[in-house]
């Protein structure tokens, strides 16, 4: 099992949000995460890049057999963890390149593998960069800064497909987009499929999942994966809405 | 005897020791003295500041009690070669460089291109040829006296770049002036004293450099004096990167002339002890100033930048954002003020200064002032005083960037608006580097 979640719990800040939930991601899989607002989608796939102030009061987390909760964000991601942010951070006077360039020796630094000199390297983001259809002026821009909603969410995807993930985890990576994007974003993460490649996607919406084909989809409410099933409890989901669920959320 | 007596008698005694040793005489220097002479009373006149003076309440002096400066007077030191200064020089050296050592023009290091017609390049102390009577009668005509060590600079005025641009004269390339200061037994003083003069529809760009070669104690008191014509255009770049255990300092004075444009932008990285002091005067309408900065003040770096910019005529604009990053023990002084008097109606300014703190043991004093008797003006400042952000943090761990790294590209990208305004390529890269490199020193 590429990434094992057994009775996760967390807080922020005293509130328990997730309340001993369960996940098991093979590797090659993509999963949908789905639940209404505040349901804990959003800390789930913080927790696990690592972000700081949550607490983890109980349960564990295992990627590929280690235990992941120890980790600093950055050894997280050079094991292979991405996280496609639900609004990704602009980060005036940083050099967009600079930033890829920078993110991406970092990981192969980490792993042992040698670093790519500046010539090596444009020629690979040049390549992923007609991947997700970018423009290339954004390459000299500073990070976000200024990006539409579109281009922020294209260079999530760009970056995911220069660092290559073992697990990429997209969090609400559809909120926001025009159709055009959507598709243009959807083919990203479709490119990147792969047996050794896990997907979790996670999503207030049933439209991303026309574009993105889950293996499996996970419905979370009040802090726990409530029901699972194939990509039909997407559908479901649309015609009946989250109401549907919270009588066996109360019950379970 | 107070504690006041004991100090002035210290600046005094650089005056007095640096006068003794001057005295051998530099006949063709004769054109000088009114100005040393003027230097003298000032240093007689006033007394070494302290905190009394609002212009000095948070600049602390104690490091004048600390080491007996020799001033240096003699010039040329001509030990260096140019190997010697290979880590100091820019990427891409400007074909037109003039190199100073210890406050001496060292003509072996200095690179001179082709003469373009309209443009006198000379020194103060004759090392370039006869001084052109155009820049003689211009030395001293703007410089003020606000503070000791400015007179100190006219008494003892080493050696300096005189840079005259007639009228409708254009450099296509950088001038550059490079100090570097060599640590000597005992730690020395030493006073440039440079001089650029646009006639009107000039236009040049300066780079003005101050380096240490090694990490010696040693004190720069330089004073700047800059006068743009009508219609002229001046891009000037300066960095300090002295050594870790200098003290800087630096008076520049400028007047502008009416449409003229004057781009500064200071890049305040190095020593221990530095202060900028920058007074910019509107003497003519329609110019326009931008100034930038950034200062750095890492683990005991002390860094002071003092700003007045005085729009005395109708319809100038003035910009000025400051920014300063500090770390450890390291402190920080922005004083920005702007004057606009009552005649000086349609006046545009705007004012900002935004630290990044890095530790909680870092200080900053910021003051900005607007001080405005016209009625119809528009003027804002803004000063901000911030960590870095946890959300810019996380989102670069995450892409597998080590905390440390991340910070540095934080600061980096912080001080990146500021070094965008150098124009010279090769200059904004070693700003960069050298940023990046003081960081990881400080950490």
């Amino acid at each position: 099992m590429m990434l094992s979640i057994k009775n996760l719990k967390a807080e922020v800040e005293g509130k328990e949000i997730l309340k001993g939930l369960d996940l098991q991601v093979g590797a090659g899989e993509v999963h949908a995460i789905m639940g209404p607002n505040g349901s804990g989608k959003s800390t789930l796939a913080h927790i696990l890049a690592g972000r700081d102030g949550y607490a983890v009061t109980a349960g564990e987390v295992l990627f590929n057999g280690e235990s992941l909760i120890e980790l600093a964000p950055e050894e997280r991601a050079s094991r292979g963890i991405f996280l496609a942010f639900q609004y990704p951070v602009e980060l005036p006077g940083v050099n967009n390149t600079h930033f890829l360039k920078e993110a991406l020796n970092a990981q192969r630094k980490a792993r042992g593998e040698p670093e790519l000199d500046s010539v090596a390297f444009l020629k690979l983001i040049r390549e992923k960069l007609a991947m997700v259809s970018m423009q290339p002026e954004l390459l000299k821009r500073p990070v976000n800064a200024g990006f539409s909603g579109g281009e922020k969410k294209r260079n999530e995807i760009l970056q995911m497909a220069l660092l290559e993930p073992k697990l990429a985890i997209l969090d609400e990576t559809d909120s926001g987009l025009d159709i055009d994007a959507l598709k243009t974003v959807s083919d990203g993460v479709n490119a990147l499929r792969s047996p050794d490649r896990s997907v979790i996607l996670v999503t207030h919406y049933q439209r991303l999942l026309d574009y993105i084909q889950p293996d499996f989809v996970h419905v979370l409410a009040g802090g726990k994966i409530v029901r699972s099933g194939d990509k039909g409890l997407a559908k479901e989901l649309e015609a009946k809405g989250y109401g549907w669920l919270s009588g066996q959320d109360e019950a379970a | 005897m107070n504690s006041d007596t004991q100090t002035q008698h210290d600046l005094q005694g650089i005056l007095h020791l640096g006068q003794k040793r001057m005295a051998t005489g530099m006949p063709d220097t004769d054109w000088q003295s009114v100005t040393r002479q003027r230097g003298t009373a000032g240093v007689a006149a006033m007394a070494r500041p302290d905190r009394k003076q609002e212009a000095w309440r948070y600049t602390p002096l104690g490091f004048l009690d600390q080491a007996e400066y020799q001033p240096i007077v003699e010039g040329p030191f001509d030990a260096l070669q140019l190997s010697d200064i290979e880590d100091l020089m820019l990427a891409e050296p400007p074909a037109i460089r003039l190199v100073f050592v210890n406050g001496y023009l060292a003509s072996g290091l200095c690179s001179m291109a082709k003469a373009t017609s309209g443009v006198v390049l000379s020194s103060l102390a004759g090392g370039l040829g006869e001084v052109p009577a155009a820049l003689r009668q211009q030395l001293d005509a703007i410089a003020e006296h606000n503070h000791v060590f400015a007179a100190l600079n006219s008494a003892l005025m080493s050696d300096g770049a005189l840079i005259h641009l007639a009228a409708g004269a254009r450099l296509d390339g950088p001038i550059e002036i490079l100090h570097v200061s060599v640590g000597l037994e005992q730690p020395g003083i030493c006073h440039p004293r440079h001089l650029i003069v646009l006639e009107d529809g000039a236009r040049a760009e300066v780079i003005e450099r101050y380096c240490g070669l090694g990490d010696g104690t040693y004190f720069t008191n330089a004073l700047i004096e800059v006068s743009l014509g009508s219609d002229s255009e001046l891009l000037h770049q300066r960095m300090q990167e002295e050594s870790v255990h200098a003290q800087h300092l630096s008076d520049l004075q400028v007047r502008l002339g009416a449409r003229s444009r004057y781009q500064l932008t200071l890049a305040a990285l190095g020593g221990a002890w530095s202060r900028n002091d920058v007074r910019v005067t509107f003497g003519g309408e329609g110019a326009t100033a931008q100034l930038d900065g950034l200062m750095l003040a890492g683990d005991r770096q002390f860094n002071d930048v003092h700003l007045v910019v005085r729009h005395e005529v109708p319809n100038c604009t003035s910009r000025e954002t400051f920014k300063g990053i500090l770390d450890g023990s390291g402190r920080v002084v922005f004083d920005g003020h702007i004057v606009v008097s009552r005649d000086a109606q349609k006046t545009d300014a705007v004012l900002s200064n935004r630290n990044l703190m890095l530790a909680r043991s870092a200080e900053v004093d910021t003051k900005p002032q607007l001080e405005i008797y016209a009625d119809d003006v528009k003027c804002s400042h803004g000063t901000t005083v911030g960590e870095l952000d946890p959300d810019m943090l996380f989102y670069l761990r995450s892409r597998g960037i080590p905390e440390h790294q991340a910070k540095q590209l934080l600061c980096q990208g912080f001080a990146q608006e500021v070094f965008d305004g150098m124009a010279n390529p090769a200059l904004r890269a070693r700003a960069g580097k050298l940023l990046a490199a003081r960081l990881l020193e400080s950490a």
